[in-house]
């Protein structure tokens, strides 16, 4: 016969068996073939082609779909043939949920430990996908967010320091003389403000974070206006408020037209209702202030200081669509050049920070570094794939019960494809019943991990989260269905129903030793991680810092005046608990910097670095048991008149020992203060152990003492806390109380490391139940193989231990080899992590010892119940079946 | 037994069928219908139609023989069941009682 020249395309044919009933195939079909003959001689092959496609298309109709299910009716067709019903027909469908729901009651054990594993991992990765989700939602949601920045600077000096703030008249110069930015709007902001209502009773009040804000500030950003709009803040004495905190401070009563006093001192009227502030976004001000209000609240943001830079005094621009952001960025050179007068202070760099990247970029108080959301992710898969690969091992192990089954398919004329499809779909249902089981555990697990995380997640029904769902069950069916489908649709039927298949038929034991192995190596990663953060977060909080944080309280100075400071001072010294009072800017050990630069003896200009300043009075050093290495403490005063240096400082100013720095003149702030340095402190941990020990100055500066900080008996804490808070509140009626010990101020040092600790403890926890579920069911398969030659050996005298020795060699050994691949991997990763501190611990070989003992013996653990189990059997029973 | 209910279409594919001088099978049927209503139609639509006469109960089909030049695919032939002879003269019927009873002048009327 010959070939015919011309052939319909071939895709048509296959939508048309795909979409036939199939006792309706031949016949279409072949009236369409003989047209489409036909009209090649008419008309051309291209042309018929395109003629047959489309004719081919037009079966896609209900009726020929409806046509499948009805099946040929007997009695009209003058005999009923044996058809092969299509892969998709819903005939087959059902056989396959049929056979499949058969064969997973019949295991129960296995289906439980499966869908129990899968369900495990696939809950994890639901509730990563969505805190990953929440995090990379961050400020997405403002309307022009892909061309709004942040102005932020970094300083060119040897000690580099980034901030978020800029010069207060930046925004300002950048507005009025440049046209790069459709908009630029200031922002600055003041945490904890006493928030009053005029004429009402002094009990209500509340401490807020108030934003002094230009009316393009919220014009940029897209939060929206119940009330009002952004011009509202064009005029001085005017305020902006979610309807949360209008609700906190009026109630019911519409908000607008009220007066708002500020820290007792300063009147504004509501203009304008904001809705509240949505969770993902870190601007978390619920109250805007015009920003004309702002130098008269805090007299150093005026509009010609160019000498400093506060994290405070924030700038957002609205780029137009068509500016680089390099072009902008050569604007902040010219600003700089033209009107910062001071050499050290033009070494600052500016750039643009989009706002997408505020969440993350941690050298500007970005709250989440975007590699632990990877490294989340990584852990979430690595979950999934754990699953998998148990699944994987217990299918080819089960395989071998389906022989019989298998063959009697094959014979019977079942296609390759076929049986693969069927062992899919098969999977396909335990994917998707987990997945129910996962969004129940996800959503009963959702409250814990909100209370652990300190977060606010929901499951909200979204296209995203159903699309990763879907996305999701399809990968875990494929992941595991795949390699054993393959398996046992390859089967011989010959063999197959002979019984003569064996282990090696179904992959052997390698493969899944290659696959237990993996698996434990993931769940030794995670324990190494968690042991080696865990260390280096004792290490962190057990480190002696140089000063005593244990027992001081810091109590907020909301005024600074010299007469009512000693008369606290001295009410405090009264109680017994109280061992010293020292009024201070901050802790020795801050998250607030506070650089300011340094000019040393008689040289000639400012030092190259900042010196990092502890305003602070003569009861600082005793109370936090700073040490002195020279000279002597500074002596009262309400303004500086003489500093204490730390010996980093000693240091930087290239001096050689601390003796020779004591009674030299030490000059800060650009030549407002200045006096001699009259001691010299050990060093400090000032920052947290990622950052060196800066230079510090000691000095005192009354105007600058926010802090009261109280050295206390521990013994008797609580009632001396009480006694504090009331004499406190007796000093400072109109002001809100409120207290920290300076530990729990360093323990916030490492939120993100603690957060990230117990993520990986939790998922350390998953991973390992996972494994062993795996392990469990692997050895309860090989228990059921070895059953006979478990019996020959009993009745050939074998003890128990050496049966049981039998069963576990095979897991200590895989257990070794997982260890052997865990270790390189983990140190690389704990060695990146670590990288981050520059005081730091070092990766010890007894943290993977440890963590491998401990994975052995889970291991063990797991595998023991059921070792002795099968060794404790009677073997007359075992044998006597043959 | 239910009233004999046909379609426009399913009437035309049934006369056509009845009105083939040899075997009817889908491509005659469809070349045929097409012929004779002066319209471009589908294959598919003709197919749909015939099956659906089938399953009414007006039309029979069988298989025939493999032929070479549909790729060894046979032909299935279709001929008109007792139950559809009954339908195509009960519509033939209710047609020319309808035709009488029109009143004679009538469509002069009308065409006129």
């Amino acid at each position: 016969m010959n070939p015919r020249p011309v052939e319909p395309p071939r895709w048509a044919d296959r939508l048309l068996e795909a979409f036939l009933a199939p006792h309706l195939l031949e016949d279409v079909q072949g009236d369409l073939h003989e047209v489409f003959y036909k009209r090649v001689d008419e008309v051309g092959a291209t042309k018929a082609r395109r003629e047959y496609g489309w004719a081919a298309v037009q079966y896609v109709s209900p009726f020929f779909f409806k046509a499948f299910r009805r099946g040929p009716s007997p009695g009209i067709h003058e005999s009923v043939e044996y058809v092969q019903l299509p892969f998709f027909h819903p005939d087959m469908i059902r056989n396959y949920l049929t056979v499949a729901r058969r064969n997973l009651v019949r295991n129960k054990s296995y289906t439980t430990l499966n869908v129990f594993g899968l369900a495990l991992s696939m809950a994890c990765s639901i509730l990563i996908f969505m805190m990953v989700s929440y995090h990379l939602s961050f400020d997405r949601f403002h309307a022009n967010a892909d061309r709004i920045y942040r102005i932020v600077t970094g300083t060119g000096a040897a000690n580099a320091l980034s901030s978020a703030g800029v010069y207060v008249p930046m925004g300002r110069v950048f507005r009025d003389e440049y046209t790069f930015a459709e908009k630029t709007g200031r922002v600055a902001t003041n945490y904890g403000t006493t928030i009053s209502i005029p004429g009402t009773r002094s009990t209500n009040k509340f401490r807020e974070a108030i934003a002094f804000a230009e009316p393009e500030f919220l014009e940029i950003m897209s939060f929206p206006f119940v009330q009002g709009r952004p011009a509202a803040l064009a005029e001085p004495d005017r305020v902006v408020i979610t309807e949360a905190i209008g609700q906190k401070l009026f109630g019911d009563q519409n908000p607008v037209g009220k007066t708002i006093r500020l820290d007792n001192r300063m009147d504004v009227t509501v203009t304008g209702v904001l809705q509240n502030i949505p969770a993902n976004t870190d601007r978390r001000e619920e109250i805007y202030v015009s920003f004309a209000n702002l130098k008269p609240y805090n007299d150093w943001f005026h509009e010609e200081n160019w000498t400093g830079i506060s994290g405070n005094m924030q700038c957002f621009v609205l780029l137009k669509p068509t500016v680089p952001v390099a072009e902008a960025e050569k604007a902040f050179t010219a600003i700089s050049q033209k009107y910062i007068k001071d050499a050290t202070e033009r070494k600052n760099v500016f750039r643009l920070q989009p706002i997408a990247d505020i969440h993350f970029n941690l050298n500007y108080d970005g709250r989440m570094d975007k590699t632990n959301l990877w490294a989340l992710s990584l852990i979430g898969l690595l979950l999934i794939v754990t699953a998998c690969v148990n699944f994987v091992n217990l299918a080819t192990a089960q395989a071998l019960k389906r022989a019989k089954e298998i063959g009697i398919r094959k014979v019977l004329g079942s296609e390759r494809a076929q049986l693969f499809w069927q062992f899919i779909a098969e999977t396909g249902i335990i994917a998707v019943f987990a997945m129910l089981v996962a969004v129940g555990v996800a959503y009963l697990l959702m409250p814990l991990l909100n209370q652990l995380f300190q977060i606010d997640l929901s499951i909200m029904i979204n296209y995203q989260l159903v699309g990763f769902l879907v996305a999701l069950t399809i990968l875990v069916t494929l992941l595991s269905g795949s390699y054993p489908g393959l398996i046992l649709a390859g089967f011989q039927p010959i063999l197959a129903l002979k019984g003569k298949l064996s282990q090696k038929h179904v992959g052997g034991f390698s493969i899944r030793r290659v696959l237990v192995v993996g698996q434990l190596a993931i769940s030794q990663i995670l324990i190494i991680g968690t042991i080696v953060i865990t260390s280096q977060m004792r290490f962190s909080q057990q480190s002696d810092l140089g000063f005593n944080k244990n027992s001081v309280v810091l109590l907020p100075m909301p005024v600074q005046e010299a007469a009512k400071m000693s008369t606290l001072k001295s009410q405090f010294m009264q109680l017994p608990g109280v061992e010293n009072v020292s009024f201070c800017m901050q802790a020795p050990a801050s998250q607030a910097v506070n650089m300011t630069s340094v000019r040393f003896d008689n040289r000639d200009k400012d030092e190259d670095f900042l010196i990092r300043t502890k305003d602070a009075d003569e009861a600082y050093m005793p109370t936090f048991d700073l040490k002195l290495v020279a000279g002597r403490n500074i002596l009262h005063s309400d303004t500086t008149r003489e500093f204490v240096i730390n010996e980093t400082a000693v240091k930087a100013l290239g001096i050689k020992s601390p003796q020779e720095a004591l009674g030299k003149i030490l000059i800060t702030s650009k030549g407002r203060r200045r006096g001699p340095i009259v001691g010299v402190m050990k060093d400090f941990f000032n920052n947290s152990f990622r950052g060196a020990i800066d230079p510090i100055c000691l000095r005192a500066n009354l105007g600058e003492y926010g802090n009261c900080a109280v050295k206390i008996n521990l013994q008797s804490r609580r009632e001396t806390l009480t006694s504090l808070e009331k004499i406190w509140n007796t000093s400072f009626p109109e002001f809100i109380y409120s207290y920290q010990f300076v530990d729990d101020q360093v323990a916030q040092f490492y939120a993100l490391d603690e957060l990230i600790l117990k993520l990986i403890q939790f998922f350390a926890i998953i991973a390992i139940s996972i494994s062993c579920l795996g392990l469990f069911g692997m050895i309860s398969f090989m228990a059921a193989q070895k059953t006979k030659e478990i019996g020959i050996r009993k009745a050939l005298g074998a003890g128990v231990e050496s049966i049981v020795w039998l069963f576990s060699k095979e897991f200590i050994q895989l257990t070794g080899i997982a260890v052997l691949v865990a270790t390189p991997i983990a140190w690389w990763a704990m060695h990146r992590w670590l990288q981050d501190f520059v005081y730091k611990i070092g990766i010890e070989w007894w943290m993977f010892a440890l963590s491998g003992t401990v994975a052995l013996s889970i291991v063990l653990l797991t595998v023991s119940y059921q070792s002795v189990k099968a060794a404790l059997v009677n073997p007359v029973k075992s044998l006597r079946s043959e | 037994m239910r009233r004999a209910f046909l379609g426009e279409f399913e009437e035309i594919v049934l006369l056509v069928v009845a009105a083939c001088s040899d075997e009817a099978y889908g491509v005659t049927i469809w070349e045929e219908v097409q012929q004779q209503t002066g319209r471009s139609i589908t294959m598919s639509a003709v197919h749909a139609t015939l099956y659906r006469l089938e399953e009414k109960g007006y039309l029979a089909s069988s298989m025939g023989g493999a032929t070479a030049e549909r790729g060894g695919r046979r032909k299935r032939f279709f001929t008109l069941t007792a139950l559809g002879v009954r339908a195509l003269n009960d519509i033939q019927e209710m047609r020319n009682r309808l035709w009488e009873a029109i009143p004679p002048g009538k469509f002069q009327l009308i065409g006129g």
